[in-house]
């Protein structure tokens, strides 16, 4: 892995993430993000320049997945996260719930299927199956 | 939950930092415990506990 999780902390107030905390850390994010600005701002792209950027931006959302999973955190910092979570997820839950229904509501006006989002109920039949299988995996683990 | 951690730590002169650095958590959760304000784990207690040189946990953590 290219960066280290005690270059970071948990971001704890502006979203998800980590912020860096120490000069390597900044040094990563910008070394990172770089070829993205740069692409963004390019005229033309040449295939084997895009090419590079989605290899590069791989290997970024990796690294930042194992960053985030490795940041040190102690007990308490831990249920601090779970209680956060658990809250912006209940946020989340409860704007698409309001979201089917308004679908499911012009649906039975309109007989128009098409105004139902599959992504909205795919995003909680997800969210129900990686609780249960949460659910299953701590039962049998604890 | 109360916590005889500043009167063991202060015997022992060393600071909050050295204390979280020698259980392996943050000074802010050496903070929060010696304030009363959070439950710590049964580990955390006993590493606590041993880092202050005592040998109950009931010592250092008063129900």
């Amino acid at each position: 892995m290219i960066g280290k999780p005690e270059w970071f902390r948990r971001r704890k107030y502006t979203g998800w993430g980590f912020t860096p905390v120490t000069w390597q850390g900044w040094v990563y994010v910008f070394v990172m993000v770089l070829p993205i600005i740069l692409l963004a701002n390019l005229y033309k792209v040449s295939q084997a320049w895009l090419g590079f950027v989605i290899v590069w931006a791989v290997v970024f959302c990796v690294d930042f997945i194992h960053i985030v999973s490795h940041l040190p955190k102690d007990e308490r910092d831990r249920m601090h996260e779970a209680i956060a979570e658990r809250n912006a997820l209940w946020a989340i839950v409860a704007v698409l719930a309001v979201g089917v229904a308004y679908q499911a509501a012009s649906v039975a006006v309109s007989q128009d299927m098409t105004k139902v989002d599959p992504v909205i109920l795919v995003a909680i039949f997800a969210g129900l199956i990686a609780k249960a299988v949460s659910n299953i995996y701590l039962d049998k683990k604890d | 939950m109360e916590t005889k951690i500043t009167y063991f730590r202060n015997k022992l002169a060393i600071t909050q930092e050295q204390l979280a650095e020698i259980v392996g958590v943050t000074r802010q959760t050496i903070i929060s415990l010696e304030q009363n304000r959070y439950n710590p784990s049964l580990l955390l207690a006993h590493k606590i506990t041993k880092a202050l040189r005592q040998k109950y946990i009931e010592e250092v953590f008063v129900l």
